[in-house]
């Protein structure tokens, strides 16, 4: 009881001092929560992101086989389906049709595709697109039909069936889902042609094994498994979290510069009053204590701050400062909501590298100066 | 009973500033009220630091109640600083942007009491001094003389036995000094031994005063009681 009374008293009596100086602490804060923001939004974009492309890929399938043609994907023919889907192991073997389309009028590229899900199939001459195909060509009633020009020059309308929701915005922003009969008919795929073939396998362990075969069955083709594509994605966000990581970074070497200038000694007047505070009874460890509560005020008001401003930012606002380093690899950057995805471990990382180093540097000097007899304070 | 045996202080020692500002102090301080008086640079306030363990000496040694205080590790000289002895600032040290009782409370703060104790025992040494209507309010609206009275009221809080002034009566005009010397009778009353420097012969002179030091260059001249 006595040793919470104290910390009691020690507390009340930081408080009143971050009072005094409410302008210079107020300072300090904004500083420091301005660093943890950045730190904190670039972590939770990056989490976010990648829990997104983690679900966006649970759903993948386990094998692509693409046909190759002078080194470049061409178009692969039915005929090899068969070949995969005999392999033992292989559970299902379906031909896809997809490719992109460069929309002159808007100046995007919208990826468009027969979709294997029946409930996603629309009817002859609709379409469903992703939630940024209406924005880029700016639409603004419901119903209005989507026009897209052949490669004759025709004009061809579709009228939207349905817009896609932002919960899978990250990849199907740009999209345009239509039938295999209005896709061959649009495109001038022949019957018997896919773009590539997507395989799942009954034991994924197995893959290699399947590949092995299935590479065997079809010498030219290429064969990108659910782990390539993951670890592109992967790569990707590395570079592109690495860039707000270095942008972070300078920030973070300002405020160690900042902190380490604080260090470097105390004011004449927080001196004296650590004098006065020795002098009238206070131990060195009273003043050490009083300190700390006033760097953990600080530097966790800060954190919390600079935490909940930076959620804020990319789960509500959708991040506006960083977006367009960070986001899509959709050609139309999506406009969406993340959902919120918070590493624990990092946020506590973040913590520990933003409060730590700043108590280190509040204290030392306080310690320095309250280790001295407070003899020069009757002076 | 304070007593000083041979009692030295050099400060900045080895370094090209080093100064001696006592020599070689024998001085035994009673129960009651003690002058250290002298000429600036006698010593007196270094005398007055290391009886109040808030330096040590250089060499010699300092007993209090018999026991030797001035060899104590760091952490026992505060725990005496803060039963033991109250201090007045020469210029009253008050902590600004906190008000009157928050600053009377401070010595207390580390004691780990509960608040509610410490804080009626802020009002009643406040209300002691006249100064109960003025504890909510911030130490800068105090006048001189509510100052120094509050600086005395935060020097009592703990109960200390022993009061330590330094030039008390420096910045106070006679009516103030007058109120001053009557709270040290008072305190005197109440059994607290106290101790001041001065050079203010209405101090000297004052009823309370029951010995003189009186002191020039670093050493004792004369104990008159």
């Amino acid at each position: 009881m006595s040793a919470l009374n104290r910390q009691r008293a020690l507390l009340d009596f930081t408080v009143a001092a971050l009072a005094r100086r409410r302008i210079k602490n107020l300072a300090l804060v904004a500083v420091f929560a301005t660093v943890v923001f950045l730190l904190a939004s670039a972590m939770f974009f990056a989490s976010s992101l990648r829990r997104e492309a983690e679900a966006t890929l649970a759903g993948a399938p386990d094998l692509i086989v693409q046909n190759l043609s002078l080194g470049r994907q061409a178009m692969i023919d039915a005929a090899d389906l068969p070949k995969i889907a005999a392999i033992r192991g292989v559970a299902t073997a379906e031909g896809r049709l997809w490719g992109y389309y460069y929309d002159r009028i808007s100046g995007a590229n919208y990826t468009v595709m027969v979709p294997s899900a029946a409930d996603l199939v629309p009817p002859p001459g609709e379409v469903i697109v992703g939630e940024a195909v209406p924005r880029v060509r700016d639409f603004k009633w419901q119903g209005t039909p989507l026009f897209l020009s052949r490669h004759e020059g025709d004009l061809v309308r579709f009228d939207i069936a349905r817009t896609l929701g932002s919960d899978v915005a990250l990849i199907s922003a740009d999209l345009v889902l239509m039938n295999e009969v209005d896709f061959r008919s649009f495109f001038n795929v022949p019957a018997g042609k896919f773009t590539d073939l997507a395989v799942t396998v009954r034991n994924p362990r197995e893959l290699s094994t399947v590949v092995e075969k299935a590479s065997a069955a079809l010498p030219d083709a290429r064969f990108v498994t659910r782990e390539d594509i993951a670890r592109t994605y992967q790569k990707l966000f590395d570079w592109r979290e690495g860039v707000m990581v270095a942008l972070a970074f300078v920030a973070m070497l300002a405020f160690a510069i900042f902190a380490a200038e604080k260090a470097t000694g105390l004011s004449a007047e927080e001196a004296r009053e650590i004098g006065i505070l020795k002098a009238i009874g206070w131990d060195t460890r009273d003043v050490i204590a009083m300190k700390l509560w006033e760097g953990g005020l600080v530097s966790g008001g800060a954190f919390l701050l600079g935490t909940v401003i930076a959620y804020a930012h990319v789960f509500w606002a959708g991040a506006p400062l960083f977006a367009s380093v960070l986001k899509g690899w959709a050609v139309i950057y999506p406009d969406f909501r993340l959902t919120p995805a918070i590493d624990a471990l990092q946020l506590g990382t973040l913590l520990l590298l933003t409060t730590l180093p700043y108590a280190a540097a509040t204290v030392v000097p306080v310690w320095r100066t309250a280790a001295a007899d407070p003899d020069a304070v009757m002076r | 009973m304070i007593s000083l045996h041979g009692v030295s202080k050099t400060y900045n020692e080895g370094r090209p500033n080093q100064v001696t500002a006592l020599h070689g102090i024998d001085l035994a301080i009673a129960p009651g009220v003690t002058v250290f008086m002298g000429p600036s640079g006698s010593g007196k306030t270094t005398l007055l630091s290391l009886v109040g363990c808030m330096a040590r000496p250089t060499t010699g040694r300092i007993t209090l109640d018999g026991e030797v205080i001035s060899s104590l590790p760091e952490r026992f000289l505060t725990d005496l600083r803060r039963r033991r002895f109250g201090f007045v600032f020469q210029r009253f040290n008050l902590i600004r942007g906190l008000s009157v009782l928050e600053n009377v409370m401070l010595p207390a703060a580390p004691l780990g009491e509960e608040r509610a104790v410490v804080e009626a025992r802020a009002l009643a040494r406040l209300e002691s001094l006249g100064l109960a209507g003025k504890a909510r309010m911030p130490v800068e609206v105090l006048s001189g003389g509510e100052t120094q009275r509050a600086a005395i009221a935060r020097a009592m809080v703990n109960d200390a036995p022993v009061l330590i002034a330094d030039e008390p009566t420096a910045n106070l005009d006679t009516a103030l000094t007058h109120r001053f010397l009557d709270i040290v009778a008072a305190l005197r009353a109440e059994g607290k031994t106290v101790i001041l420097t001065s050079h203010d012969p209405r101090i000297i002179a004052a009823a309370p005063v029951t010995a003189v030091v009186e002191m020039q260059d670093g050493t004792v001249l004369e104990v008159r009681s």
